[in-house]
C-alpha cells in the first residue's frame, strides 16, 4: 500500500541511468552542505560588521582623528578587478558544462589572475594606509580593529578561493571532472560569488557611508 | 506488498550509500566514520570532562564551607568558577546532548545509515578532545579569571591562558559549526521513505531545531573569542575602552551566541523527555505537533532576546523593553512543553524505570528553574537579583536540574542499545534519588542566599551567609556520590548486565527494531515509514524491517566501492 504518501523515490535497478541519478542526489547533498558552510561564513562577516558599526556610532566621530578618509578611487578600481573575475568565472563553468575545455581554461585562468590582482591591489592599499599608522596594526585603534580585520578576513578568503581555484585547474586537467559530474567547479564558482557579494558589503560600509 | 519492502529503498540523498565494514580496531573505534561509535566517543569524553568539570565544583563548594574561604586565594578562586562553567558549557553539556546523543540516536531514528558527512562528523570529534585538553592547559599559564562569559576589561587583562581559553573555545565553536552543518543536512535529505516531518520522532525535531543554532550562533560566538584574542595578542582594539572599545560590545556579541546556546543545552534534553515520557506511561504523546513546533519557536525566539543579560550594563530603557517581552514569550512554547508532558503522563500505565524516574525528575526541576528564569526576565527582578546567587541558583536548575538530569535519563534509556546490555536498575534508583536530593539541597539554598544580596564569583562572604553555604556544600557531596554510583553503574553493567535484547523498553521508534548494539550499516534494507511512532494502540507503523533481527539475512553489500 501508500508509498505513494511518500516523496521520495524507490530506488532498486542497477541500470546506468539509475547510478547517475544516484550521483545527482549525492552532489545535491553536498551543495547543501556547501550553502550551509557559506551562511554560517556569512554569519562570522556579519559579527565582526555589527562590531564595526558598533564601535563606529560609538560617539567619536568617524573616520577617528587621526585617520585619513579611505581612497574610494582606487578601492573602486580594486572593486570592478574582483567583480570582473566574477564574471569570468561564470564563463568558465558554462564553457566547461559545454564541455568547452580550452575556453574553460582561459577563463578559469582569467579568474584566477584578477583575483591575484585585487590581493596585489589590497596590499598596496594596506602599505599606503600603514604607511600613515607608523606601519602597526595596533596603532590604528579602532579604525585597523574594524577595517583592517573585516578586509583582512575578506583578503583571506580570496587568497584561499585563489588556492581553491588554482586545485581546481588542476584537478580538471587531470580529468577528475566531466561536464556531467563537476560538483567541485560547481562549489568553486559559488564560493567564488560569494567572497564577491561579501566584497560588495564590505565596499558600501567602509568606502560609501 | 509494495516493492519497497525488500528492494532497497531509497531515502534521498546518500542514505543508502553503505560504508564497507571497518577492518582494524583504529579503524573501528579510534579514526572511526560511523556515527554510533562517533557518538559514544564524544559520550565517554565529555563525561571524562565532567569528572575534571565536577572536581573544580567541589573546590569551589569547599572553598565556601568558610566565609573567608577554606581553601585557595581569591586569584586561584576566580580560575577554579570559571573554567567550571566554561568546562560544563562547552565540553559537557552541549557535546553531549549534540555530538554525543545526537550523534548516536537521531540517525537510526530517521532510518539512515549515517550522517550526510561521516568524514566530517569524525573530524568534528577529533577536534573536541584536544580543545578541552587545550582549555586545561591554561592551568599552567594562568587561568582565564573573569567566569565563563570573560567580560572585559578583566578578559584583557587576565593572564596568558584567557587566550589560550578563547583559542580552545574558538576551535570546539568550530567543531559545533560543522556538526550543525552535518545534522541538519542530514535531518533534511537522508529521512527514511515515508518519514514526512510530521512523522519524525520528536527528538530528531528537536535536533533539528537545534542544528541551525549550533550552525549560526557558534559562528557568532566564534568572532567574539577571534575579536577577543585579536586585542590580548595583537593590542587592536575592540572591547578596551581607553583605547576607543566599548566592554558593552562584547557582551553584545557574546550573549547573541550565547542565549541561543542556552537553547542548545536545552531543546535536545526537552527531545530526550519525549521520547521516555510516552515509552513508560505506555500512552502516545499528547500534543505532538505543538511539541514539535514549539521547539521551532523556541530556537527562532531564541535569536531576540540576547540582551536580557545586559539590563545593567546601561542598555537604553526603550530598549530594555522589547527584549523584556521576548524574553516572557519564550515562557509560552516552553510552557506548552510543559503541559504536554504532564498529560501524557495523565492516567498513563506508569513504570517507574530509572530513564522515567529522571524523566519527571526533570520536568519538576526545570519547570522550577523555568520559573525563576521568567522572574529574571522582569527587569525590575533582574536589577536586584543581578550578579547574586540568585543567578547561580537559577542556571543551575535549568542545566543541571534540567539538561544534565535529561541527560542521566537518556543514558539509562539508551545505554542498552550502545552497549547490548542493561544497566542495573537498583543503582539506578539510587543514582536518581541521592542526585535528585543531593541538587535540590545544593541550589535551593542559593535562591536565598541570592535574595538576600550574595555576590556570585567571590571567595569570600559576609558571615550572615555562613549556614545556607555549608548546606549546600554538604548535599553538593550527595550530588558528587549519585555520579560516582553512576559511574560505576555504568562501568559495571558493560560487562555483567543483563543482555538487553533489541528493545528492552518496547519502545518504538526504529532505533529499537534493530539489534543491540547495531550493526556498522544500522538496516539491513532502508524501512519504509508510515506513521509517526507513538501511537501505542496501534502496530509499528513500518515496512521492511522483517529481517534485521535474522540472522540468516545477510548483511548488505556495500556499492560502489
Ligand atoms: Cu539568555
Amino acid at each position: 500500500m501508500a508509498l505513494a504518501s511518500s516523496s521520495y523515490p524507490v530506488a532498486g535497478a542497477q541500470t546506468h541511468g539509475e547510478v547517475d541519478r544516484l550521483y545527482a542526489e549525492t552532489r545535491d547533498l553536498r551543495l547543501n552542505g556547501f550553502l550551509l558552510f557559506m551562511v554560517s561564513d556569512l554569519v562570522l562577516f556579519s559579527s565582526f560588521i555589527f562590531a564595526y558599526l558598533y564601535l563606529r556610532n560609538s560617539g567619536q566621530g568617524w573616520p577617528p582623528p587621526g585617520i585619513n578618509r579611505l581612497d574610494v578611487a582606487f578601492a573602486a578600481f580594486n572593486s570592478v578587478v574582483l567583480f570582473g573575475s566574477g564574471t569570468t568565472m561564470h564563463f568558465a563553468l558554462e564553457n566547461w558544462k559545454h564541455g568547452h575545455f580550452m575556453k574553460y581554461a582561459n577563463w578559469l585562468i582569467a579568474t584566477i589572475v584578477l583575483g591575484v590582482t585585487f590581493l596585489g591591489g589590497q596590499g598596496y592599499e594596506y602599505y599606503t594606509l600603514m604607511a600613515r599608522l607608523h606601519h602597526t596594526w595596533s596603532g590604528s585603534g579602532i579604525f585597523g580593529a574594524s577595517f583592517f580585520t573585516l578586509t583582512g578576513m575578506h583578503g583571506l578568503h580570496v587568497f584561499a578561493g585563489v588556492c581553491f581555484l588554482t586545485v581546481l585547474l588542476m584537478q580538471s586537467v587531470m580529468g577528475k571532472y566531466t561536464p556531467q559530474k563537476y560538483f567541485g567547479l560547481t562549489a568553486g564558482t559559488l564560493y567564488w560569488h560569494f567572497v564577491d557579494v561579501i566584497w560588495v558589503l564590505l565596499f558600501s560600509i567602509f568606502y560609501l557611508i | 506488498m509494495s516493492v519497497a519492502v525488500h528492494g532497497e529503498v531509497h531515502g534521498g540523498g546518500v542514505a543508502d550509500h553503505i560504508h564497507p565494514e571497518p577492518q582494524t580496531f583504529v579503524r573501528k573505534y579510534i579514526f572511526s566514520i560511523d556515527h554510533k561509535i562517533i557518538g559514544i566517543q564524544y559520550i565517554i569524553t565529555s563525561f571524562v570532562f565532567m569528572g575534571l568539570g565536577g572536581l573544580l565544583a567541589e573546590l569551589i563548594r569547599v572553598q565556601l564551607m568558610h566565609h573567608s574561604g577554606a581553601l585557595v586565594n581569591p586569584d586561584t578562586y576566580n580560575e577554579l568558577y570559571s573554567i567550571h562553567g566554561s568546562t560544563m558549557v562547552w565540553l559537557v553539556i552541549i557535546p553531549l546532548l549534540t555530538g554525543g546523543f545526537g550523534n548516536f540516536v537521531f540517525p537510526l531514528q530517521i532510518g539512515a545509515r549515517d550522517v550526510a558527512f561521516p568524514w566530517l562528523n569524525m573530524v568534528s570529534f577529533w577536534i573536541f578532545p584536544p580543545a578541552g585538553l587545550m582549555l586545561y592547559s591554561s592551568f599552567l599559564m594562568g587561568a582565564p579569571v573573569a567566569g565563563w562569559t570573560e567580560y572585559p576589561p578583566m578578559s584583557l587583562q587576565g593572564a596568558a591562558g584567557t587566550s589560550m581559553w578563547a583559542a580552545a573555545i574558538f576551535l570546539i565553536g568550530v567543531s559545533s559549526t560543522m556538526t550543525g552543518i552535518n545534522f541538519l543536512v542530514t535531518l533534511l535529505k537522508m529521512r527514511a521513505p515515508g518519514m514526512t516531518f510530521t512523522r519524525m520522532p520528536l527528538f530528531c525535531w528537536a535536533q533539528f531545531a537545534t542544528a541551525p543554532l549550533l550552525m549560526i550562533a557558534t559562528t557568532a560566538l566564534g568572532a567574539a573569542l577571534a575579536a577577543l584574542f585579536i586585542e590580548r595578542q595583537f593590542g587592536v582594539p575592540f572591547f578596551d575602552p581607553t583605547k576607543g572599545g566599548s566592554p558593552v560590545l562584547w557582551q553584545h556579541m557574546f550573549w547573541f551566541y550565547s542565549h541561543p546556546a542556552v537553547y542548545i543545552m536545552i531543546l535536545p534534553a526537552f527531545g530526550m523527555i519525549s521520547e521516555i515520557l510516552p515509552t513508560f506511561a505506555r500512552k502516545p504523546i499528547f500534543g505532538y505537533k505543538m511539541i514539535a513546533f514549539s521547539s521551532v519557536a523556541i530556537a527562532l525566539l531564541g535569536f531576540m532576546v540576547w540582551a536580557h543579560h545586559m539590563f545593567t550594563s546601561g542598555l537604553a530603557p526603550w530598549l530594555q523593553l522589547p527584549f523584556m517581552i521576548l524574553t516572557f514569550f519564550i515562557a509560552i512554547p516552553t510552557g506548552i512543553k510543559i503541559f504536554s508532558w504532564l498529560t501524557t503522563l495523565w492516567g498513563g500505565k506508569i513504570q517507574f524505570s530509572t530513564a522515567m524516574l529522571f524523566a519527571v525528575g526533570f520536568i519538576a526541576t526545570f519547570t522550577f528553574g523555568g520559573i525563576t528564569g521568567v522572574f529574571l526576565a522582569a527587569v525590575p527582578f533582574d536589577l536586584h537579583a543581578h550578579g547574586t546567587y540568585f543567578i547561580v541558583a537559577h542556571l543551575h536548575y535549568v542545566l543541571v536540574g534540567g539538561s544534565l538530569m535529561a541527560i542521566l535519563g537518556g543514558v539509562h534509556f539508551w545505554y542498552p542499545k550502545m552497549s547490548g546490555r542493561m544497566m542495573n536498575e537498583t543503582l539506578g534508583k539510587w543514582t536518581f534519588w541521592l542526585f535528585f536530593i543531593g541538587f535540590n539541597g545544593t541550589f535551593i539554598p542559593m535562591h536565598w542566599l541570592g535574595l538576600l544580596g550574595m555576590p556570585r564569583r567571590v571567595a569570600t562572604y559576609d558571615p550572615q551567609f555562613q549556614t545556607w553555604n555549608i548546606v549546600a556544600t554538604a548535599f553538593s557531596f550527595v550530588m558528587t556520590a549519585a555520579l560516582l554510583l553512576f559511574f560505576i553503574n555504568a562501568l559495571y553493567s558493560l560487562r555483567n548486565g543483563r543482555k538487553a535484547g533489541p528493545n528492552p523498553w518496547n519502545a518504538r521508534t526504529l532505533e529499537w527494531q534493530i539489534p543491540s548494539p547495531p550493526p556498522y550499516y544500522n538496516f539491513k534494507h532502508v524501512p519504509a515509514v508510515f506513521a509517526a511512532p507513538y501511537d501505542f494502540a496501534e502496530p509499528l507503523p513500518y515496512r521492511g524491517l522483517e529481517g534485521e533481527l535474522d540472522p540468516s539475512v545477510p548483511a548488505p553489500v556495500p556499492a560502489g566501492h
